[in-house]
């Protein structure tokens, strides 16, 4: 199902409203996530706000960041979300097996990701010494990555709720078709977020002198 | 009914498809229905609050009163706070958006009436999560959190049952690290933290939904500049909490993350900074300040014209100047930290700022003022309401500016000054436009009019009571009474005015019974409205009295801004309304038509999911309080599987059932509704 | 509905951006090296903000198809990342995290 086709369909289906064209699952969600930079806005602003504050006990997150790795699972979710694109792409075609393909692909990059996640933290906390109770510093750092790493999460969920629907008889219906634009919406957000998070937080961060 | 005739079973349950009964309206997606939940609920709140502003002011109204402790003080006045702002103020807003904006924007309902239903129950279980700490706050919490044993300064401890002392009283903007695990050990401020991320949850899920109404779900020719006001100021309110809530969100899971993890983003001792949450609350707590108002400003600016039977004076003005006060909403927030220490570039920068939003709210004052001007008033106690609020907001909207000049806010910081300024605007201003819009919509519920002169009496109490609550505190502050303090000594001379204070309260006690009397015998003794009693001008009163289910047989065709009173009346050569000969008939007509539907009008179905996915909410945030226990790791699974499956119910049941009968008839003639969900 | 009558890109170009994006972020992981090395701090800050902000934008722009939607969709998420910003510029400045020192 193309835009084009959607909105067209949309006339139709609001014949009796004065509206902006655009579908109200959609408008609601590029609404929640405008939202949502408020939310990681917040967080990235904490971290930014005690990584940069001197004399605090024990280690800061910039002293411990293993650049390398983080560059590597970056690289992960920033290609999930060509596979997200992708998937969609596939859909508008028609494509079923390329839409599950992609699909799982894209789930599979999250999990990837996430799994990189644990493997960070778990070094840090056993091998580094530092944990949340550690210092401001250490505190706003797990709770940003671990609300994106949620973010995540929740994202992987609904891409393998609709892989597990894609694999069904027929595949993914046009109604379908939206969930899919819709979670993809939300997947690349989750991305440009971490964009975000990996200059600002991993590679701009420099331990306070 | 026709539209509730036939509820096939398409999903693992049955449809939910009684219309009577308690099942009814746990199951509903009627915005009336949420909207009707919303204000009853909003009003037992609004008791409980009252209640306990009751409290703190029989305390005061004497020197060296032992009436309360200093830890049941402290209790009441942040539960007094919380409750009005977040269990009152809010959700009657919601009330009123839910019941009325549909209406207004001549829809059949929200964009989303299972998330409307979701927002409304997750609002419902935060309310009863955070007031639950009456019951488990601080006492039953051995092992909750960080900060084990009893409310300190109640002088309680862990085991001892304290009901007024054990639940939250670190002030409702719980300024840390007072509300931090140090200062208020126990579970209370848990409860309160984790209370107000709930109902958070619920306004940004009504927020998104109702911006997406007024986008897409206006009537034919309804332009987005033909809308009533008080659909623009839902609009302005529906930003502000897109907005806003997602900062308080993250403030207090970081208050819930110190409390109950050890992190030590507020904990000085640990280097974190407490001025950090003063930003971050007021960064939302100012934003809010607006979504209590601006509603209620919608409210009279719909008021207002119709008994000066003059159109909304400057109606593009009106709307601009409150997309623009949302707007300077967002810029002003440090004006609440003038005394923690901002550098004078910040205090002077805020205090301008905060000086600007008087431009856009004198202009709305002057319109209210300019569209009674030579009207033909007629002072119905809806009138009498907008009248008061336009009068007392002034009165608090002035006050307002003396904070923005900072030398003379370094002086009000924290006195009663601040405590009367803030009520001028909240109680003066959003509680008599609450009340205005009560009584002037009273009619859509219940097909009758609420009596005028017991509503008369209603107003002249609330209003006398109200001054002589507030307007007290003006001096008692400038004389130095300071804020959260639970006695004065009797040497300060401060005693006769909090004496009448206080008598001033239980006035307003006495005024809000005559209301409650008021309102349950109108429901049913009430004079019959018809279609239009107030003779009014919005597409809201083209639909019967009390709403149909389906709210217009016909939607309406909008031509204009105040389309129905067009319809009714014309204008002579000098441009003054004339009723049109034919006006009894056309209003008649309207009636007939709008209850008459012509073929069956499908509205979505009952579900049972938005009110178990909500139930699963409190139930994991009981089991984060109660984290470190056995049973605390339970819960948070239980609600989660709760809360999982019923999204997943979701899910899998669609909006409406499909209509058999009609697909084989054709679908001429057959009314659908553009809904999504 | 002109802005929607744009052509979607083809799972080539989807493809293109995306070597575009691994690109930048190589670049960006060299410049950190860089960094550390030569203490160019104040142009490779400014760098890497740039380079961060083009694969926000491209990723937005191409695969979220911001560029094809109605306009009011790029006002809404635009209205939200500019309060954010500023929002957070202010108190991070008023917490002295961002402090213009002179000489």
């Amino acid at each position: 199902m193309t835009d084009i086709a959607h909105d067209a369909a949309m006339e139709t289906a609001h014949p009796e409203h004065e509206s902006t064209g655009i579908d109200n699952r959609k408008l609601g969600m590029w609404l929640f996530l405008s939202s949502e930079f408020l939310f990681f806005g917040a967080l990235i602003s904490n971290y930014l706000l005690y990584s940069h504050r001197g004399g605090f006990q024990g280690t800061y997150p910039a002293e411990v960041y293993d650049i390398p790795f983080t560059s590597v699972s970056s690289f992960v979710l920033l290609m999930s979300s060509l596979t997200m694109v992708l998937a969609h792409n596939a859909l508008t075609r028609k494509d079923q097996n390329g839409t599950r393909t992609w699909l799982f692909a894209t789930a599979a990059l999250g999990a990837v990701f996430l799994g990189g996640q644990v493997f960070e933290f778990t070094e840090f906390i056993t091998n580094e010494g530092m944990k949340l109770t550690t210092n401001p510093a250490a505190s706003a750092f797990y709770l940003l990555t671990g609300f994106h790493g949620t973010h995540v999460a929740v994202g992987v969920i609904m891409l393998l709720s609709l892989w597990g629907i894609s694999r069904r008889k027929g595949g993914l219906s046009e109604k379908h078709g939206l969930n899919l634009e819709l979670v993809g919406l939300y997947w690349h957000f989750v991305d440009i977020i971490w964009i975000i998070i990996f200059t600002a937080v991993y590679l701009l961060s420099v331990p306070p002198a | 009914m026709t539209a509730t005739a036939e509820r096939p079973a398409t999903t693992i349950f049955r449809r939910p498809a009684s219309t009577t009964g308690l099942w009814s309206w746990i199951t509903t997606v009627d915005h009336k229905r949420i909207g009707i939940m919303y204000g009853y609920a909003a009003f037992f709140f609004f008791l409980l609050g009252g209640i306990e502003a009751l409290l703190i002011r029989t305390q005061l109204a004497t020197a060296n009163s032992e009436f309360l402790t200093a830890g049941a003080y402290n209790a009441m006045f942040t539960m007094h706070g919380t409750t009005m702002v977040f269990l009152f103020v809010m959700p009657v807003s919601a009330a009123f958006m839910n019941y009325m904006l549909p209406l207004l924007i001549g829809a059949r309902d929200v964009a989303f009436p299972r998330l409307n239903a979701l927002s409304w129950w997750v609002f419902f279980f935060g309310g009863i999560f955070l007031y639950s700490t009456f019951i488990f706050g601080t006492s039953f919490a051995p092992t909750g959190g960080l900060g084990v044993g009893g409310n300190l300064a109640a002088g309680g401890g862990p085991g001892t049952l304290n009901w007024l002392a054990d639940s939250p009283d670190a002030g409702w903007f719980a300024y840390q690290p007072n509300a931090g695990p140090l200062y208020s050990a126990g579970t209370a401020m848990d409860f309160w933290a984790l209370g107000l991320q709930i109902l958070g949850l619920a306004s940004l899920i009504s927020a998104i939904n109702f911006l997406v109404t007024i986008f897409n779900m206006r009537a034919k020719g309804m332009r987005l500049l033909r809308m009533p006001v008080f659909v623009w100021m839902s609009m302005v309110v529906a930003f502000l909490l897109l907005f806003s809530i997602p900062i308080i969100a993250i403030a207090l899971f970081m208050v819930t993350f110190d409390r109950q993890f050890g992190s030590l983003f507020f904990a000085p001792t640990g280097g974190g900074d407490p001025i950090l949450w003063q930003h971050l609350f007021w960064l939302f707590g100012h934003p809010e300040v607006y979504i209590l108002v601006l509603p209620a400003m919608g409210i009279v600016s719909e008021v207002l014209p119709v008994f000066s039977r003059k159109p909304l004076f400057g109606y593009s003005a009106v709307v601009f100047a409150g997309a623009a006060i949302g707007f300077l909403g967002f810029g002003v927030w440090a004006h609440h930290m003038f005394a923690s220490g901002i550098t004078p570039v910040a205090q002077a920068a805020f205090g301008l700022a905060t000086m600007t939003i008087a431009i856009p709210t004198g202009i709305k004052i002057f319109n209210w003022l300019g569209t009674m001007w030579m009207g033909r008033i007629r002072l119905t106690v809806p009138m009498l309401f907008s009248i008061g609020f336009v009068a007392m907001f002034t009165i608090g909207g002035l006050s307002g500016v003396t904070h923005a000049v900072v030398p003379s806010d370094w002086q009000q910081t924290d006195t009663y000054y601040i405590v009367a300024h803030f009520h001028y605007v909240l109680f003066g201003g959003a509680l008599f436009g609450i009340f205005a819009g009560l009584y002037y919509w009273f009619p859509k519920l219940k097909g009758r009019v609420m009596n005028e002169k017991v509503g008369k009496l209603h107003f002249w109490l609330m209003l006398f009571g109200f001054n002589l609550t507030f307007a007290p505190m003006h001096w008692l502050g400038l004389q130095g009474m300071v804020r959260r303090t639970w006695k004065y000594a009797p040497e300060t001379g401060l005693q006769p005015w909090n004496f009448a204070v206080t008598v001033g309260a239980w006035i307003i006690a006495i005024s809000i019974l005559v209301f409650m009397y008021n309102w349950y015998t109108s429901r049913r003794r009430g004079a019959p409205s018809g279609l239009d009693p107030w003779d009014a001008r919005t597409v809201e009163w083209m639909s019967p009295n009390p709403t149909p289910e389906y709210n217009f047989a016909v939607p309406p065709v909008v031509t204009g801004l105040d389309h129905f009173w067009h319809l009714k009346y014309g204008e002579d050569e000098e441009g003054r309304a004339v009723a049109r000969p034919d006006k009894d008939e056309i209003v008649a007509e309207i009636e007939r038509e709008q209850l008459n539907p012509e073929s069956p009008i499908h509205l979505p179905n009952q579900t049972y999911f938005p009110f178990f996915m909500a139930m699963g909410i409190p139930i994991i945030f009981y089991g984060i309080i109660y984290h470190t226990t056995l049973w605390g790791k339970a819960l948070i699974l239980i609600g989660a599987i709760i809360s999982l499956s019923a999204v997943m119910g979701w899910a899998m049941e669609p909006l409406e059932e499909p209509h058999p009968e009609h697909e084989a008839a054709g679908s001429q003639g057959d009314t659908k509704v553009a809904y999504d969900d | 509905m002109t802005s929607t009558e744009r052509p979607h890109p083809t799972p080539a170009m989807y493809w293109k951006i995306a070597v575009v994006l691994a690109g930048l972020t190589a670049v960006e992981v060299a410049m950190y090296y860089i960094n550390r090395s030569l203490h160019l701090a104040v142009v490779n800050t400014l760098a890497l903000l740039v380079l961060a902000a083009l694969k926000f934008v491209i990723v937005i722009g191409f695969y979220m198809h911001l560029r094809y939607e109605k306009a009011m969709l790029s006002r809404f998420f635009t209205a939200g990342f500019v309060l954010a910003a500023s929002l957070y510029t202010i108190v991070l400045t008023a917490l002295g995290v961002l402090v213009i020192r002179g000489s």
